[in-house]
């Protein structure tokens, strides 16, 4: 896709807009770098004994020759992008809903009441989830009270309630870029995409879904991220087969005291994450600039 | 029917509401096949509601249209041989020129080397040969003008619908563009069924204009019919420049009138047509400024009216200056046009003068309530 | 932004570091489990001495994680288990020796203070003195589920989805018991060890459809027991003799393979900030009255001479119907772990999660 060249002369920088950077920067370096270079650091030091490191790839290549940590990671990786295309399926119409077919005052409230959930904090909505599916929970007990079912159901520990979970609490990251997008598209353009001939998918495909790429691919790209890094749903609502990446991270920093193999596996999950996101900006052929803007 | 053949586009009562606010009130019009046809009305009279009737993004609540003598009743927008200009053109901003021009010929399933011969074609006939591969927002307003016509008249519509598509002009490439629609209109020979607020549009360019108001037809009609023989008020208000004064009857002539404005100017007008005035009777007067004579002897012809007036103020305008006069008796303010000759080159603000008109210029009308 | 979380880690971390500065003088920093430092007996303790107590409630890996982070700082006295102390302090050099001058050992069960001197011992130096001791072994809804007598019983297909353990190294210790092996035989035998772990893991994972959620928190085991959603689980005693004052049906049963029994310990991170206030809770605790307060609190026994005489006649009576003499003489208490083996441990936990 081609746009013009702005042509913007580049004008030197001035010392007076460095030294208005200068807190940005510090803040990026200490809370962004430092502690990722500090990783790297942990991450390269193999133990030969008891205090005793060296330097060495040994953690790396762990996570290369164990099949348990790349499984892991692909099936994080995986179900993350599934749980991404999910999010953007059920937000679409959500979004276009509240964008393009409510006015006033229902607009407004039907995109709080997409928001209402967020007010709590991952974990109590998380348990709210658990209170729910739970065997002795609510829905099983619902079924069972108007007859549908015999005894109690488990909804709980499968990767279809990670899935819910997952995509229930990536919701508002794919409804508000994409509503105020969508907003955004004069509906004028869906009628001349009608006028000129088109039926609903023509205007879909050629008219709504171009305006709404940047917010599409953006929403995509912090949804899988949130998902990648997300910790609590997976493992409240996973239970005993939660196996998440995030999980295995946690286990190598606390239950096992190794730094060293958690430094790794966060190293590895920040490159490989953002080579997955790299290769999604050139496949959708964004920029990560426009993206972001 | 025979008469369906002529004409492209009949609607017969036509009414659409919202809730209880009726924005297009029973209209009946039929358009000619390859005129131009203008539908003239001030803002909010229901003119964008009538035009997306007939593209089909909308229903009338009651009333039927009929395009190439089908009934459109039903059937979706993509379906009717009508294209729209949108009034912010609408061209879609993630395409370029010809990809705009061709999205409606792929929607038809046509081939593509057909489709590039056919838009190659069509910037020929808007003069935008080689513009193909622009991007939209390379283009200037007039250029932005065309493709959006282009992109319409290239699927051979059988009406083209216009709305306001001019607005967003300056002036100067407003009055260009009027001339241009009119071409176009010509060589594709197409029917267009345009809309605007703007009386210089659509007397300039139409075959037939009709001027709306509150969501009804005030008069259909060529723009010298509407020009010369307003048939109502607002009608006379609305086309062209006037001076408009509010005057009962005091008296009834054979061939005319004789009323009394409310400043107290006594006027000779002309007799209104079917209409059983008494004396008493309220009514609306309209003099146009250019129909108003300026001299500066006394000249005696007791069928016209003969006001003596001061100048009060001298519009200057080039060809459309005018003057703004007192009369003197009254203190009535009257717009007069000011040719620009020789004779009234030297007039100044506090000169005394003299103007006539006859009575047949002054067309009257009954009063109506609450005329906008 | 994915990565906040370990960033996080880091950042609690340098908190750590940072808070470690601030503390007052008179304060004590404990980090211990939850019930061992009640509220009324850290008000007695202020009330006695004027130092206050700051409790920070935690588990072994997690003690040993935070120490870790910072080195042996951030608090005065920790809690942890004694067969993981001398492991963690060879590890990661975090603990300062005992100084059993300023301990008043008239107040410990001699054989108890000897044992987990000895077990907490590196390069010739003990690390910890005992507290509180208890058992883990199972948790049975006896209407429900009567005929689970052992661990491996857990497994029986009549179970399905309806038991529950934790997925850590005392579950793995336990069932390589009841598979009739001995693991703490061959804690110096890496190699023998693994074997015996590999054995295991496949047994648990073939059991892995019994398990409705590995608990970790005990609060979650109680409610998985108390809704009924499970019948029976590896837990400790304290935790089951809890369970019957709600429910009389179920309680703690000493497994026929033998309770594992534990000693959690104190022990002195090597950068404490308030040493003698340390040792004065611990001698402050260890009375027999003491004792027997927190013992009603932590719902464990202690290792104060004396103490049992104080602690109130239910829990007693309840200690007594889980162990009979047999059964505390079946009791299998944790060996020192070797530094290294909970490298071997991980993996076969990681691999029991990852099985389907
Ligand atoms: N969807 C609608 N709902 C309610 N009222 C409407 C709607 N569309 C237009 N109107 C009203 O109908 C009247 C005519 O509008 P419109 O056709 O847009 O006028 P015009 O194009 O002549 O300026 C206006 O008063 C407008 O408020
Ligand atoms: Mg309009």
């Amino acid at each position: 896709m081609k746009t013009i060249g702005t042509a913007n002369a580049r004008t030197p920088i001035k010392l007076g807009l460095l030294l208005l950077l200068c807190p940005i920067l510090l803040w990026l370096f200490l809370l962004v770098i430092l502690p990722q270079l500090t990783m790297l650091n942990i991450s390269l030091q193999e133990r030969v004994a008891p205090r005793i490191y060296e330097y060495g790839f040994s953690n790396f290549i762990a996570f290369f020759t164990e099949p348990l940590y790349w499984n892991t990671f692909l099936r994080t990786a995986i179900m993350s992008i599934i749980a991404t295309i999910l999010t953007l399926i059920i937000a679409f119409p959500i979004s276009y809903y509240i964008a393009k077919m409510l006015r006033g005052r229902a607009k407004g409230l039907l995109f709080v009441l997409c928001l209402i959930p967020f007010w709590v904090s991952e974990l109590v909505r998380t348990y709210g989830w658990m209170i729910l599916l739970r065997e002795s929970g609510v829905i099983s007990t619902f079924l069972q009270y108007i007859g549908l079912v015999d005894g109690p159901i488990e909804f709980l520990y499968t990767d279809a309630t990670i899935m819910l979970g997952l995509v229930y609490s990536s919701m508002l990251f794919m409804v508000v870029p994409l509503t105020s997008t969508l907003d955004s598209l004069d509906d004028s353009y869906i009628e001349a995409g009608y006028d000129l001939g088109g039926n609903g998918f023509s205007v879909f495909w050629h008219i709504v879904v171009p305006h709404a790429k940047p917010a599409i691919v953006s929403g995509c790209i912090v949804v899988f991220m949130l998902t990648l890094g997300n910790y609590l749903t997976p493992i409240l609502l996973g239970g005993k087969s939660s196996l998440w990446f995030t999980e295995q991270i946690f286990t190598q920093f606390i239950t096992r005291f190794n730094w060293q193999q958690g430094s790794a596996f966060g190293v590895l999950l920040l490159s490989i994450s953002s080579l997955i996101v790299w290769l999604g900006l050139k496949l959708s052929r964004q920029s990560f600039s426009k993206v972001m803007s | 029917m025979l008469n369906h053949m002529e004409f492209d586009l009949q609607c017969t009562d036509i009414v659409r509401k919202f809730d209880d606010f009726t924005a297009v009130d029973h209209v009946s019009f039929a358009i000619k096949k390859g005129s131009f046809f203008s539908i003239l009305g001030p803002s909010g009279c229901g003119k964008t509601t009538l035009l997306r009737m007939l593209a089909g993004f909308d229903n009338p609540t009651s009333g039927e249209i009929i395009i190439k003598g089908k009934s459109m009743n039903g059937v979706a927008p993509n379906k009717r041989p009508v294209n729209m200009v949108f009034q912010h053109l609408a061209l879609f901003p993630n395409m370029n020129v010809s990809e705009n021009i061709a999205y409606g010929l792929h929607r038809q399933g046509i081939n593509k080397v057909e489709i590039k011969h056919r838009v190659e074609q069509v910037l020929a006939r808007v003069n935008l040969a080689g513009s193909g591969n622009k991007q939209i927002t390379q283009l200037s307003g007039g250029q932005k003008q065309r493709i959006a016509i282009a992109r319409c008249l290239v699927l051979n519509p059988d009406v083209l619908l216009l709305d306001e598509p001019l607005g967003a002009l300056d002036l100067k490439l407003r009055e260009h563009m009027k001339v241009e629609l009119k071409q176009l209109q010509q060589e594709f020979e197409t029917t267009f069924v345009y809309i605007t607020h703007d009386q210089s549009e659509a007397l300039v360019m139409s075959d037939q204009v009709a001027v709306m108001n509150h969501g009804q037809f005030q008069q259909v009609g060529d723009p010298q019919q509407l020009y010369y023989q307003p048939d109502n008020a607002f009608v006379a208000g609305f086309v062209g420049d006037s001076n408009k004064w509010s005057a009962s009857v005091i008296d009834i002539l054979p061939d005319s009138l004789k009323v009394k404005t409310t400043t107290g100017l006594i006027l000779s007008v002309s007799k209104v047509d079917n209409k059983s005035l008494i004396i008493g009777s309220e009514v609306d007067i309209f003099i146009r400024p250019e129909a108003v004579h300026i001299s500066q002897q006394v000249t005696a012809n007791l069928q016209d009216n003969h006001l003596n007036i001061k100048i009060n103020n001298i519009l200057f305008d080039g060809a459309n200056s005018q003057l703004l006069v007192e009369e003197q008796n009254s203190g009535e303010e009257i717009k007069v046009k000011l040719p620009q000759t020789a004779e009234f080159m030297h007039l100044q603000k506090g000169d005394k003068l003299q103007i006539s008109f006859p009575f047949q210029q002054v067309k009257t009308f009954p009063k109506e309530l609450e005329v906008s | 932004m994915n990565i906040s979380r370990c960033r996080s880690l880091i950042a609690v971390g340098f908190t750590l570091c940072i808070t470690a500065q601030s503390v007052n003088a008179e304060t004590l920093r404990l980090l211990t489990w939850g019930g061992y430092a009640p509220k009324i007996v850290v008000d007695m303790f202020k009330a006695e001495t004027g130092i206050d107590v700051e409790v920070t409630k935690s588990n072994n890996e997690d003690m040993i994680a935070k120490l870790s982070a910072t080195r042996g700082g951030g608090f005065d006295l920790v809690q942890p288990s004694q067969d993981r102390i001398a492991s963690a302090h060879a590890e990661f050099n975090i603990y300062k020796p005992i100084d059993m001058s300023q301990i008043d050992n008239k107040l410990f069960v001699a054989s108890m203070l000897d044992a987990t001197l000895k077990s907490s011992m590196y390069e010739g130096k003990s690390y910890g003195v005992p507290h509180i001791w208890g058992t883990s072994g199972l948790i049975v809804n006896s209407e429900q589920a009567a005929n689970v007598k052992d661990y491996t019983d857990l497994c029986n297909d009549t179970y399905r989805g309806k038991v529950t353990y934790r997925l850590k190294r005392p579950t793995l210790i336990a069932f390589a018991f009841s598979m009739g092996l001995d693991p703490f035989a061959a804690y110096d035998d890496p190699a023998e060890y693994e074997k015996i772990m590999l054995q295991v893991q496949d047994k648990l994972i073939s059991c892995k459809a019994n398990v409705k959620a590995y608990w970790s928190g005990g609060d979650a085991m109680k409610n998985l027991m108390r809704s009924n959603e499970t019948v029976a689980a590896m837990a400790w005693d304290a935790g089951g003799w809890q369970l019957n004052d709600d429910n009389k049906a179920i309680s703690f049963v000493a497994p026929t393979s033998g309770a594992l029994g534990w000693i959690d310990a104190f022990a002195i991170p090597r950068k404490s900030k308030n040493e003698s206030a340390a040792y004065k809770w611990i001698n402050f605790v260890m009375q027999p009255k003491v004792a027997a307060m927190i013992t009603d609190s932590a719902g464990n026994f202690t290792a104060s001479k004396g103490a049992d005489d104080f602690v109130n006649a239910s829990l007693r009576a309840k200690y007594k119907a889980s162990f009979d003499t047999a059964a505390i003489d079946n009791i299998k208490w944790y060996p020192p772990v070797p530094a290294g083996l909970e490298m071997i441990e991980g993996k076969v936990l990681d691999r029991i999660k990852a099985a389907k």
